[in-house]
């Protein structure tokens, strides 16, 4: 699966909450972005997977009015962010990858700021933040300054920012950087929460975190998105090779060499046999084992990873 | 209002900032104090050499009565000009003026309200830039007060014509206070850098407040700094012997205006500047020379023309002018009007063009 369609074919469609047009960006003569074409629907959670550098930050950039776009476009909700910036603005939330608040406010009068720029009424508002503020957990620190908060603390206040306004569309820029497991379990089940609820754009270089919470996951290299689809399309259909590990005793040289001669890959180390080939035959291969008087202690069929999916297509790891 | 909550924000981050806001606060009263020390209570002795070629009763009252009480003259009456030369050669005088022929005509001319101006001759060490500066300002501000009266001149008979309390202070107070508000350049775009270096002001930019709204609100919470400022400033100056002879508000309002000058550079420096230490490198690098050229220290009345025309292109030699006209000579909003208006136009033209800029650089 690829992505969208050339923007040249497509029509805008309001159905969507998020599309976007040959959206292009260079600075110089580097090609940040290249001529993206995307249809995120409503209440869709898409992940963008990919390193440092591939280009998602600068997209989402484009998307919330902060950069230009060298050429192409996007409609968010139905505005162009070319030519309706602050319409954008208005149905749009962002949490952006460096956790930036006004260090020396406190975390409700950070919340207040933003939902004051959006102009909420008074009255939501002081219901809303209250309700965010024990939503995620910082109720009891309402008043400190933010400056004294730790990083997780941060983190959940910068995501509560980009939803106190109740936008349509809300943009997550690397939502976990940085925080300790446990904080970051924390913040996936709360975005795992707003699923359904909200259209969300997620960025993101965990292939966990792609895994676990987004509906479709586009991974983005280079400028490109080079694959688009849910994470168990991309895996099955990306994948073509299946692997079977398999940790055992008494494993013979003979038993070694006929193997290889049999599948495309064979590994061992450490008691460990690891099988690759297009077609891997569970029964198959436990009986042959057996039949070598092999011991098998476990033997599984081993699930293709975003890594691996990531590896077939660019022929790049993930986090290099 | 979105700007009034942008304002709101800006200034509690500012004054939550203690060691931010003690810096712009100490400054002035640190700048002061020690200047205020320095030319305060001493009262420097210099001696001016006069020719008196009117040998009139009104020339003879300014000799006699007028230069004499200006407590850092040492009045000596010549009657040889080469001779009054060598004295300033030798370092015996300062400076020396010649009082032309029809100098008493002229000032009573002027003082009945003709057209015209007195006319002095001051010969002094160009190169002695300070302590010419202010010898020059001084005979020039005597002068003014001296055909200021409106009966025909008779010594002492307004206590006007006789200012008796010309002091250092007075002179350099003024400039003092300028400096120190333009020097607001530096200071008052430090937020917006500081939430431009942590990508505080992204996040902001991705919401619908306007890009005025952001300038604006930056700006007047460096207002209210200022306002604190420009207090602490006169009372010091006060403190150290400063007399406002003419309106304290109408010097507050052009101190006031110089700020805002002053901050509407720093926006547009900002709004150009990737870094709180780009930004600041290039303030002052703006600043510390225009703040000579304006005159805050030296009068620029000894400067080549074309560095004054280009001086005036900017506000503060404006500010200098105005300020001093009205804190040393009594003068009221007519004679400064076109100072005034001169300073509220820069700030006008300034807030507009960092508006562009700010919106411009802000989504490139």
């Amino acid at each position: 699966m690829t992505a969208e369609d050339s923007g040249l074919n497509r029509e805008p469609d309001d159905s969507f909450a998020i599309q976007t047009f040959d959206l292009h960006k260079q600075f110089g003569d580097l090609v940040a972005v290249d001529n993206v074409n995307l249809d995120i629907k409503k209440g869709e959670l898409l992940a963008f997977l990919g390193p440092n550098g591939a280009g998602k930050t600068t997209t989402i950039s484009m998307l919330c009015c902060l950069l230009k776009p060298t050429s192409g476009t996007a409609r968010i909700m139905g505005y162009d962010i070319n030519k309706e910036p602050y319409r954008v603005k208005e149905v749009i939330g962002v949490s952006p990858q460096d956790t930036t608040l006004s260090e020396h406010l406190n975390s409700r009068e950070n919340l207040h700021l933003v939902s004051h720029l959006h102009q909420i009424e008074p009255k939501k508002l002081k219901t809303w933040s209250q309700l965010m503020l024990e939503k995620m957990g910082l109720a009891d620190r309402a008043k400190d300054q933010v400056r004294r908060f730790s990083g997780g603390m941060k983190r959940r206040l910068s995501i509560a920012m980009a939803l106190i306004h109740d936008p349509d569309i809300i943009f997550l820029d690397e939502p976990t950087l940085g925080l300790d497991p446990q904080a970051r379990r924390a913040v996936w089940d709360y975005i795992a929460r707003l699923k359904g609820e909200k259209t969300i754009l997620l960025t993101t270089h965990y292939m966990e975190e792609a895994d676990f919470l987004a509906d479709r996951i586009g991974i983005i290299d280079e400028g490109k998105i080079v694959a688009l689809g849910t994470a168990i399309d991309l895996k099955t259909d990306m994948i073509d090779t299946h692997t079977m590990v398999i940790h055992a005793w008494n494993i013979t040289q003979k038993m070694i060499i006929e193997m290889r001669h049999r599948y495309d890959k064979v590994e061992i180390s450490n008691g460990t046999i690891t099988i690759s080939d297009k077609k891997v035959d569970f029964k198959e291969i436990v009986d042959r084992l057996h039949d070598a008087n092999v011991t098998i202690r476990s033997a599984y069929i081993k699930e293709p990873t975003l890594e691996d999916v990531f590896l077939n297509i660019t022929g790049k790891e993930l986090r290099e | 209002m979105r700007f009034w909550q942008l304002f709101v924000r800006s200034l509690k981050e500012t004054c939550r900032d203690v060691i931010a806001l003690g810096f712009v606060l100490a400054f002035p009263l640190i700048f002061m104090l020690v200047l205020g020390a320095a030319f305060g209570d001493t009262s420097p002795s210099y001696t001016i050499g006069v020719i008196d070629n009117d040998n009139s009763q009104v020339s003879q009252g300014f000799i006699d009565e007028v230069l004499p009480a200006v407590p850092t003259f040492e009045i000596e009456t010549l009657d040889d000009p080469d001779a009054a030369l060598e004295a300033l050669r030798q370092g015996d005088l300062r400076a020396y003026m010649v009082l032309p022929e029809g100098f008493g005509q002229q000032v009573s001319q002027v003082l009945q309200g003709a057209d015209g101006n007195i006319e002095l001759d001051i010969t002094y060490d160009e190169s002695d830039l300070q302590v010419s500066g202010q010898i020059v300002s001084t005979i020039d501000t005597v002068t003014r007060t001296f055909a200021g009266i409106d009966i025909p001149i008779t010594i002492n008979a307004n206590p006007i014509n006789i200012e008796t309390e010309i002091t250092n202070i007075d002179f350099i107070g003024p400039g003092i206070i300028i400096f120190g508000l333009l020097i607001m350049i530096p200071t008052s775009g430090r937020l917006m850098l500081r939430d431009k270096e942590s990508r505080f002001l992204h996040r902001m930019l991705t919401t619908p407040a306007r890009p005025w709204e952001f300038i604006a609100s930056y700006s007047l919470s460096m207002v209210f700094i200022a306002v604190a400022q420009i207090v602490i400033f006169i009372l010091l100056g006060r403190m150290f012997g400063m007399d406002i002879i003419g309106s304290v508000w109408l010097a507050f309002a052009v101190f006031l205006l110089t700020a805002i000058c002053s901050i509407g550079i720093g926006m547009v420096v900002a709004s150009l500047s990737k870094s709180e230490n780009q930004g600041e490198s290039l303030s002052w690098l703006f600043s510390m020379p225009l703040a000579i050229l304006s005159g805050v220290w030296f009068s620029s009345e000894f400067m080549p023309s074309y560095i004054r025309t280009f001086a005036d292109i900017f506000p503060f030699s404006h500010a200098v002018e105005a300020a001093r006209t009205v804190i040393t000579r009594g003068a009221g909003f007519e004679a400064i009007s076109g100072d005034f208006f001169f300073l509220c136009g820069w700030a006008a033209v300034v807030f507009v063009i960092g508006t562009i800029l700010f919106s411009r650089t802000m989504r490139s």
